[in-house]
């Protein structure tokens, strides 16, 4: 079994290299880069180089601005645009194994500068998210389904069917236009971590106002997985129930709740093992959506606006790290499987 | 892999076929006698129009569905007929400029100002407009005061947005454009995947093994971040949309398919096709397929969910279909972008969460139609 999970590992090896050169091709061969933005914005109005260098300023009645072949080089020496593909490819990989992600082009700081600074935002968010969705969704799964077919059943039912047809971020949303301040009620902040006075505020005070940052957007994380993770745990209880060791349990005598805590609950969990792994990700990278409508300056948010500013030394890094914590995230799934489940083998 | 430790890793799909043939006998014993003959699919046909939400959810849907394909004619800026000096002509299906109708404006004709005039006019001229005289593309400036977007009013039940194009005629030809870009992308997807899957399944060994890998690559990639990057950089129209989404939803359905595939394939009837020397396409198409189908038609709808909370999704960041197009998610990121305009959050949201929870319903039906697991109660 040791043997398997090493073979897992090295396999992450191979599968990392498909992704990224993947998304490395893409990014690289397709128009619309950095250097033709760059390129188009310095012919419409003149400006400095990176380099430092002025090209020449406004004037050429051609309407067009024609940049020295030496400034055009340095360009695209600046972008990384001066190799052919595959050796550009190579660079960037070498780079990676130094934990070199390159250089942001628009935050001027290395790549691993900026990724850090975000990853506790997105933590603290992702992880108060995820704690909640398990607490909340795995007793009410379990309960749904030891009462299954009763009013309780049926009442969070209606809960979960309107989970399902409305997303986390959408649920967001709309949570900051009633609450938020808008036309409505004025209850809570319209996004963000925290209040840009956060520093000088007393601690009770630094405290609430965390707490009031964080109700909304911990809420869009728990619709979000809220339904599928309940139905997920009601429908693996309800298969359970119906085993012959539980007959057999209830038939020595032992009361409900041993029954149901002490052997229906403990296989009722190997389904939910995949979705501590996948959760991973989440934790740790946040969700792109919610990040967007909160305004929260986490993972997720530097990513969307990376993909927008063509950034793409920091979209090449977010994708590093969200595919490794992806790839990680299948093994320990696999491994909290042969946990849970000791009769488990894998080969 | 051992078979024992394939059941543990999909404890869902491992019990469905054998308890299947259980409750399958118990429903014949039950029922009349000329029911045996009935074929499988009407037997779950007849179970799913019990399951009476579900199954008025998909009349429901089917009718708006099919409405909606004649928005032209319910939802529309253009006049359906117009009576004008003894001859009639029909807008909805061609361009009159405004001179022809004796309106003095650049252009097309507006036919709402023209409905107006004819009736003021007491002149035997009419204009017969739909039921909602708005198209979801027109800018209503000239007719409104002050700035766009406007609240919702009594003309504009749902307001206008910030090009003051009127909201309910953008969420109803929306919810066409939703409906049907989830549709496809299931139904492209759920072709490759099972293409791919019932490849994978029935020959296996080293076909296996290779596109597992590949598989894994693929699944990997981070979903939604790939999709953005890649239609940030080519502007995607509603072919390219469902084209990039279905880069990625036909793994899903390769694991079921595969999964059964492994499980059939083991089955007697599939040697009996081998040894009365079926050929390997008759086998896959013809006799294991139509058993193998169930576990991803229960979950289509599902899917159709999904593909309509994406494309909402992909609107709301800027990264789905090109303006014009009507769009839920577009209406929310103007909304979400200024707090103040509830009615373009909450209305789309409400489009949203309507055709989501119908559908949710029919999928819920169409589960219980097709699952034949019985859950027991605790005692």
């Amino acid at each position: 079994m040791t043997f398997y999970f090493i073979r897992r590992f090295l396999l992450i090896i191979p599968t990392f290299l498909g992704i990224t050169i993947l998304v490395f091709c893409i990014l690289q061969i397709v128009p619309g880069g950095p250097l033709e933005m760059e390129l188009m914005k310095l012919r419409g109005m003149g400006g400095t180089l990176p380099g430092g260098e002025v090209t020449s300023s406004t004037g050429g009645t051609t309407g067009t601005i024609n940049i020295p072949e030496s400034a055009l080089e340095e360009m695209k020496k600046f972008y990384g645009f001066d190799l052919p593909i595959h050796l550009r490819y190579a660079r960037w990989l070498g780079n990676l194994l130094t934990f070199n992600l390159g250089k942001s082009y628009v935050y001027a700081e290395p790549v691993w500068d900026v990724i850090k600074s975000r990853f506790p935002i997105s933590i603290y968010f992702g992880l108060i998210g995820f704690t909640l969705t398990y607490l909340i969704c795995v007793p009410l799964g379990v309960a749904k389904a030891v009462k299954n077919g009763s009013t309780f059943d049926f009442a969070t039912s209606a809960i979960v069917f309107m989970g399902y047809a409305i997303p986390g971020w959408a649920f967001g949303g709309l949570m900051l236009t009633l609450l938020g301040g808008g036309s409505f009620w004025d209850v809570f902040p319209l996004g963000g971590f925290r209040s840009d006075d956060f520093e000088y505020l007393t601690f009770p005070e630094q405290v609430w106002d965390q707490f009031y940052h964080t109700i909304l957007p911990v809420s869009a994380y728990l619709v979000n997985s809220f339904a599928t993770l309940t139905i997920l745990t009601k429908n693996s209880v309800i298969e359970n129930l119906s085993q012959d060791y539980v007959k057999t349990a209830f038939a020595k005598g032992l009361s409900e709740k041993r029954v149901i805590l002490g052997h229906v609950f403990r296989n009722s969990l190997i389904p939910l093992a995949t979705g501590l792994g996948h959760a991973l990700s989440l934790i740790l990278a946040g969700s792109i959506l919610i990040e967007v409508v909160f305004n929260i300056n986490g993972m997720g948010l530097l990513g969307y606006k990376s993909i927008l500013n063509r950034d793409y030394p920091v979209t090449m890094g977010i994708l590093v790290i969200s595919s490794l914590l992806m790839l990680t995230g299948n093994i320990i799934s696999d491994i909290f499987y042969a946990i849970i489940d000791p009769r488990i083998r894998f080969k | 892999m051992s078979e024992n430790s394939k059941n543990y890793k999909n404890p869902d799909g491992s019990n469905l076929t054998d308890s299947s043939s259980k409750i399958e006998t118990k429903i014949e014993g039950n029922d009349n006698k000329k029911d045996v003959s009935t074929s499988i699919f009407k037997k779950r046909w007849k179970k799913f129009k019990t399951l009476k939400r579900g199954y008025y959810s998909f009349i429901i849907i089917l009718i708006l569905y099919a409405l909606s394909f004649i928005l032209p004619l319910l939802v529309n800026k253009d006049a359906l007929i117009v009576q004008y000096e003894g001859d009639y002509y029909f807008p909805v299906f061609s361009y009159y400029a405004a001179e022809k109708f004796g309106q003095d404006i650049p252009g097309e004709a507006n036919y709402r100002l023209l409905n107006e005039k004819f009736k003021n006019d007491d002149s035997d001229n009419w204009v017969l407009m739909p039921l909602y005289p708005y198209g979801p593309n027109q800018n209503l400036l000239d007719e409104l005061e002050g700035s766009p977007p406007h609240p919702p009013s009594i003309g504009h039940i749902c307001g206008t947005d910030d090009r003051a194009r009127d909201v309910f005629a953008r969420l109803l030809y929306g919810f066409n454009i939703s409906l049907s870009f989830a549709i496809l992308v299931t139904i492209v997807s759920y072709t490759i995947g099972t293409m791919v899957g019932s490849a994978l399944g029935y020959y296996g060994g080293k076909v296996d093994i290779f596109g597992q890998r590949l598989i894994e690559i693929w699944a990997t990639l981070p979903f939604l971040y790939t999709i953005i990057i890649v239609s940030s950089i080519v502007q995607p129209n509603f072919i390219l949309l469902v084209f990039v989404l279905n880069l990625f939803w036909w793994i899903g359905i390769t694991y079921y398919i595969r999964g059964e595939f492994y499980r059939e394939k083991a089955r007697e009837y599939v040697s009996a096709a081998v040894s009365m020397g079926a050929k390997n396409r008759t086998i896959i198409l013809k006799h294991i397929l139509p058993n193998s189908l169930t576990p991803i038609i229960s979950f289509a709808p599902f899917a159709v969910v999904g593909g309509i909370a994406s494309l909402v999704a992909l609107d709301y960041l800027g990264f789905g279909l090109p303006p014009p197009t009507p769009s839920w998610g577009q209406l929310m990121n103007q909304g979400l972008s200024n707090i103040n305009y509830w009615w373009l959050v909450t209305f789309p949201l409400i489009a949203m969460f309507l055709s989501l929870l119908s559908i949710v319903f029919i999928g819920e039906a169409v589960r219980e139609a097709f699952d034949p697991k019985i859950y027991s109660r605790l005692r």
